[in-house]
């Protein structure tokens, strides 16, 4: 486990930056998630193979005792680079960056399930979204209770979006909660149907 | 190598410009007696001697004096690593570094943002512009529509042909009628 480089970091940070605003830099200031304010509090960006994991410095100083290849995983998981150098930012993550998203698009109720199953935003689905919210940009979605449920890419900017018809798509789906245990689930229902198929 | 003493009589006899004499052979013999110290081996420097290398120290041009067309080079354009700089990785690490690169960041993407809110509103108004325009000119045409029906009920009016939309028909009518022949009747008395 080591620190980021400058270029992998300014790779990081644009990737965050489509989603969140100039508040990022909360992250990295000397405030852990617990409120303590002291140096090893410190919260910090460290890489493992591929991955970036998000923790105090006090882990991270801690993780140098385990062996590089031993040790799997360590604080939040924020993403990983690609081979070609670009940043994927995790799901993990959500739960880290919500807090200073840039833009927001609340769901109804209604419109919850049909988010968590995989289909896009509809705009009868919308409950509230965020002003002036440019079209193709990085959005992360809330239910109307402001629990973060997944990203997503605006398909049309806020002032286009009023004139749209009900049924129109408003926003696409990139990722959500839900996204693990429909793969669990999937994979349950493939391995049933072969045993099925063996009987 | 040769020996020496034989070299010298080779030398001697391949030498051919005095006659072979005896006293040039009993001088021969008393010169074998002299005692000479033993030949040293000179040995010649090599070439690639370091203080013969030293000595020749040539400028050496850099690729910016040289003004070398880029394609030429042998480095690709872009690859030219910076000479006398540290290798691996620097690492960000601390809390400024992080932040400077952050604010970095941030106004790139402020910048993005902020040029694509300023293009989809210019779109908007000509979009908006686009959609008055279209208004106007079906409004045009309408109030045209207008003007020719009130045109034609004004003519009704002043016709005062009972029957709406019998007027064409009328007329050709009366225009066939006063073509006609007057036809022939039989009458009787």
């Amino acid at each position: 486990m080591r620190s980021l480089t400058e270029p992998e970091t300014e790779t990081m940070f644009r990737k965050l930056a489509t989603y969140t605003s100039n508040n990022l830099s909360e992250l990295i200031k000397g405030t852990s998630e617990d409120g303590a304010t002291d140096e090893n509090s410190r919260m910090v960006f460290r890489i493992q193979g591929n991955r970036v994991f998000y923790m105090p410095l006090r882990l991270a100083n801690l993780a140098t005792s385990i062996p590089r290849d031993k040790l799997l995983s360590c604080g939040r998981m924020m993403g990983k680079f690609t081979k070609t150098g670009k940043f994927r930012l995790a799901l993990t993550a959500l739960d880290t960056i919500s807090p200073f998203a840039r833009n927001r698009v609340w769901l109804k109720s209604n419109g919850e399930m049909p988010f968590l199953y995989g289909s896009n935003v509809v705009k009868a689905h919308v409950g509230k979204i965020s002003e002036d919210c440019p079209e193709h940009s990085g959005c992360i979605v809330y239910s109307m209770d402001d629990t973060p449920l997944g990203f997503g890419v605006t398909a049309r900017s806020t002032g286009e979006m009023r004139k749209l018809e009900p049924t129109a798509i408003v926003l696409f789906r990139q990722a959500d909660v839900n996204t693990c245990e429909r793969h669990v689930v999937l994979a349950q229902i493939i391995y049933f149907l072969h045993c099925v198929k063996d009987c | 190598m040769a020996p020496p003493n034989k070299g010298s009589a080779k030398g001697g006899s391949a030498g051919g410009s005095k006659p072979l004499s005896s006293a040039s052979r009993v001088s021969k013999s008393s010169k074998k007696n002299v005692k000479r110290p033993p030949p040293k081996e000179v040995k010649s420097k090599a070439r690639t001697e370091t203080d013969l290398m030293a000595k020749k120290k040539k400028r050496k041009y850099t690729e910016a004096e040289l003004d070398l067309p880029k394609l030429n080079t042998i480095t690709p354009v872009g690859v030219v690593k910076p000479k006398g700089k540290k290798k691996g990785k620097t690492f960000v690490d601390d809390q400024e570094g992080m932040l400077t690169i952050l604010a970095m960041v941030n106004a790139e993407k402020d910048g993005q943002i902020e040029s694509k809110m300023m293009k989809a509103r210019q779109l908007e108004e000509i979009r908006d512009a686009r959609a008055k325009e279209l208004e106007a000119r079906q409004a045009h045409k309408k109030n045209k529509l207008e003007a020719v029906k009130d045109s034609i009920r004004n003519k009704k009016g002043n016709g005062g042909s009972g029957k709406a939309g019998d007027d064409s028909t009328s007329t050709k009518n009366a225009g066939s009628k006063s073509a006609k022949p007057k036809r022939k009747s039989v009458s009787f008395a």
